[in-house]
């Protein structure tokens, strides 16, 4: 049996493999309906896909100034917006109304000296009403900048009062510190007028002593320039005195040598001789006033005090009393006022998952075409390939052999779901590789989901079989079912764009939960628990669809005979 | 020598097969689809190594009895024994030994020739390491050996028919059912069919052959069974048919001018069966009477340009016991015939 079954599993891929329209169906189709679904829906989630969808935006900066060019600058750094500058208003509103764009931005002029000068100012923007999703998108955007713009002036002009503050409070500080210092001075000031004052009478004391010693030296100068003269004069007089003492001592010197040269001369006569007349000697006081010189002549003229310092009273320096000190007040200096500018109301946004906060277009059109695709080739792989057996007369001749009929049904199932497993693995791998989706924190727990759905597909197949006679039944039938499961669960579009009912009736749908664990573990980045519950559902759809398909094909079997 | 010693096989199988029971035994086989009846009372026997040849207008009853034949259709009443089996309840064990090559090609177009053996072999029950030769003793025995290996997508109708044969007779089944083996294929593949269909039969299998091709049935068949309305209504060789049916040969006469039309009178032992200006079919009842036939005829219709005797056909006794009249297939039943 088991041979059997691998003989029809590969007679199926076998088939399958030859198909290359089958398989372009499988792969190519999904990934150009993707790329196309995913650049176009691009703008449904506000998110640009790879910068390729982004919206262009005609920018008129009528302001030229800093808040202009902020924007410009923020507006060229956004992968929403393809920034086109424009020279005024009127361009801008042109492109808008030939449809070129579906909003333009307007920055009057003088908005930057506005702003500056604390006056408001409004930007413009001129839009397409039909648009209104890129208005939308757009004005969200500007609002966002607009916002981040105002933020900013208002944190520059907190700061800017915060420093204005801190040197207030510094000044006000220094401030303090020179009156305190002043106060401590004047506190201080009797003290060091009353040393001051001491000081003064010292100096007073000292000058006066001074001028007195100096008048005393001046004198004593002036009398020993005095005595000086004197003395010169004294010696100057005493001169022809000395002189002629001198000559007296010379001339009783000569006489005495005289007198002893007649002496010898008159040798024995010498006794003969008479004495000569005695010289007069000359007087001690004389003779001291010959020897003394005119300084200890004067001295002994005028006694030890030769010049007696006269006497004499310098004037007192009056002493000055300090002036009462005034009493100085200095004004305290009020507190400054706690002035803030009132805070900013910003918002944080934050994945409760972790995940980023901005979508990739692909993160949810991938999974959800790839759904889609995978529900229609288990469509046509299922009924149609019975189908083509049927017409090709092979299920007739497989049912006249003894391997049961069972092992080729659950081959061609099992084939299908094969192909179904790599047909999701290649597009979500395509879908990684060419537009950057994400494949979670654990990719391999994408094969939960993608078993899960592969298997209800499947199944579902056998199911639309069972129903439909003929291939021209199938289409319309499988088709309407997958469009609608594949619609209302959430392939083509975010689910929470639906109604809250018709969320509750998509629960009905294997795709809801499908994409539901997809969501999870790509765009919220959640573990594979996340995915353990909506396979389970999903399996129980499988098994529901193979009980039911079973049932109906069995049904049309026993009428066929 | 491989392929001979497998064709040495299934020789010795045959061998085996011919000692047993009829391959096919039905007898009081009913069945109805709503109001309509389908088969009423159908009774055949096809033995081991005989090609027994189920004739039949369109809506007679044939691939209805081939479908429950081939364990596709449950009988409302009767018994049916495939080589022993009996239906439904063995039909398992009765599709080991059967063989059915149905009216429409069963194959898979974008498999090759060799792919589909391969794969029927195994649906057929045979072992994996058995298929090899048995898919090449099929293909020789088709004349597909050296196309073996393309899509079946790429045959012709007649390769294809051929293909769809060497399905059927792949696992060397002791019952072979056709329906119309060679419909739409040209005379080469036809022959070729033919003669696999010849060696098998000879081989022992008990061939069961639908066909609306009366020179077919005569050259293949051993015996016929005729089926109209659901019903035997007549079964026995050719000959048996043709004569059961009382028709006698005729002869086709042409002249060079239209005789006129009192020109037999006298000759009570020509009887006119057809004539159409210089041409007439005549049923001669005594020989005696053909020298003074011809000279009447060259009197009266100037040259006699052709004479032809025919002898009654298959079909000429098909007609005789089914009608001219034209019969539309009711779809009232699966591929009803």
């Amino acid at each position: 049996m088991l041979a059997a079954l691998r003989a029809a599993l590969g007679k199926d891929l076998r088939l399958l493999l030859r198909d290359r329209v089958g398989l372009i169906f499988l792969t190519v189709a999904p990934l150009i309906v993707i790329t196309v679904a995913g650049f176009s829906l691009a703008s449904l989630y506000g998110a640009s896909a790879r910068g390729e969808t982004a919206y262009v935006l005609p920018v008129a900066d009528e302001d030229g100034g800093r808040v202009g060019r902020a924007i410009r600058e923020r507006l060229a750094t956004e992968e929403l917006v393809q920034l086109l500058p424009v020279a005024n208003r009127e361009e801008a509103s042109a492109i808008v109304r030939r449809k070129e764009a579906g909003v333009a931005l307007v920055i009057p002029a003088g908005t930057s000296h506005a702003l500056a000068a604390g006056r408001a100012m409004e930007l413009q923007l001129l839009t397409d009403p039909v648009k209104y999703l890129e208005v939308a998108n757009v004005r969200a955007l500007v609002q966002e900048l607009r916002h981040g713009i105002e933020r900013k002036a208002h944190e520059r002009a907190a700061r800017r009062l915060e420093r204005l503050r801190a040197r207030m409070l510094a000044t006000r500080a220094d401030f303090q510190r020179a009156a305190d210092s002043v106060a401590r001075e004047l506190d201080a000031l009797p003290a060091r007028l009353a040393e001051a004052q001491t000081e003064v009478a010292d100096r007073a004391r000292a000058a006066e002593a001074g001028a007195a010693r100096e008048v005393r030296a001046a004198v004593k100068e002036a009398s020993e320039l005095r005595l000086a003269v004197v003395s010169t004069r004294l010696a100057s007089e005493l001169v022809p005195l000395r002189r002629f003492v001198g000559e007296i001592e010379s001339t009783e010197a000569a006489f005495r040598s005289w007198m002893r040269s007649l002496r010898r001369q008159a040798g024995r006569y010498a006794d003969r001789i008479p004495p000569p007349p005695e010289l007069p000697t000359i007087p001690f006081a004389v003779s001291e006033l010959m020897q003394l010189d005119s300084d200890a002549l004067i001295a002994r003229l005028m006694g030890k005090d030769a010049m007696p310092a006269p006497r004499f009273t310098l004037p007192r320096i009056p002493t000055v009393s300090a002036p009462p000190l005034p009493t100085l007040t200095l004004p305290s200096l009020p507190e400054l006022p706690n002035v803030r500018l009132p805070g900013a109301l910003d918002l944080v946004e934050t994945s409760v998952t972790g995940a980023p906060t901005r979508l990739n277009t692909f993160d949810q059109n991938v999974p959800g075409f790839s759904v889609t695709f995978l529900l229609l080739g288990m469509l046509l792989g299922v009924s149609l390939g019975l189908l083509d057996e049927r017409d090709w007369g092979t299920l007739a001749r497989l049912r006249t052999m003894p391997t049961p009929f069972a092992v080729t049904l659950i081959a061609k199932l099992l084939a299908r779901f094969i192909v179904g497993v790599v047909q999701m693995v290649v597009l979500l791998a395509a879908g990684w590789m060419l537009f950057g989706i994400s494949l979670g924190p654990e990719p391999w727990a994408l094969l939960l989901p993608t078993a899960g759905i592969v298997f209800a597909g499947t199944a579902f197949g056998l199911v639309v079989a069972g129903l439909a006679n003929s291939r021209e039944a199938v289409l319309p039938l499988g088709s309407i079912a997958i469009v609608t499961m594949a619609a209302v669960g959430g392939c083509w579009w975010p689910i929470d764009l639906e109604p809250r009912w018709m969320q509750r009736v998509a629960l009905a749908f294997p795709t809801t939960w499908a994409m539901a664990a997809y969501n999870d573990l790509m765009i919220r980045r959640e573990g594979i628990a996340a995915a353990w519950r909506p396979t389970a559902v999903l399996l129980a759809y499988g098994l529901g669809y193979l009980m039911l398909g079973l049932a109906l094909f069995r049904r049309r079997a026993l009428r066929a005979r | 020598m491989y392929r001979s010693s497998y064709a040495a096989r299934i020789a010795l199988e045959y061998v085996k097969i011919g000692r047993m029971e009829s391959a096919i035994i039905v007898a009081g086989l009913r069945k109805r689809y709503g109001t309509r009846t389908a088969l009423a009372d159908v009774a055949l026997t096809v033995d081991a190594g005989e090609i027994v040849g189920l004739l039949g207008p369109n809506g007679a009853g044939k691939s209805t009895a081939l479908s429950i034949l081939a364990t596709l259709l449950a009988p409302d009443e009767g018994s049916v024994r495939i080589a022993g089996h009996v239906l439904p309840g063995a039909a398992r064990a009765a599709r080991q030994v059967l063989g059915l090559v149905p009216q429409e090609i069963a194959l898979y177009p974008t498999l090759t020739g060799r792919e589909n053996l391969h794969f029927f072999g195994r649906m057929l029950g045979q072992r994996r390491a058995d298929i090899p030769a048995a898919a090449a003793h099929a293909l020789d025995l088709v004349g597909l050996g050296e196309r073996a290996d393309d899509l079946v997508e790429h045959y012709s109708g007649g390769m294809r028919r051929r293909l769809n044969l060497a399905v059927g007779i792949l696992h060397r089944p002791r019952v072979l059912l056709l329906d119309e083996p060679t419909a739409g294929v040209d005379p080469q593949s036809r022959e070729r069919i033919h003669v696999a269909i010849e060696q098998l039969a000879r081989a022992g299998a008990g061939v069961l052959l639908s066909t609306h091709d009366m020179e077919e049935a005569d050259r293949l068949c051993g015996r016929i069974v005729l089926l109209d309305t659901g019903r035997v209504v007549a079964s026995g060789t050719t000959s048996d048919l043709v004569s059961s049916c009382g028709i006698a040969a005729s002869l086709v006469l042409r002249t060079s001018r239209p005789p006129p039309a009192d020109w037999l009178d006298g000759l009570s032992s020509v009887r006119v069966l057809s004539a159409n200006g210089t041409r007439a079919t005549l049923a001669v009842d005594d020989p005696m009477a053909m020298p003074i036939l011809l000279a009447r005829a060259a009197r009266a219709g100037g040259d006699v340009v052709e004479l032809r005797f025919d002898r009654p056909t298959l079909a000429d006794a098909f007609f005789k016991l089914t009608g001219r009249a034209l019969r539309d297939d009711n779809g009232a039943g699966p591929g009803a015939s």
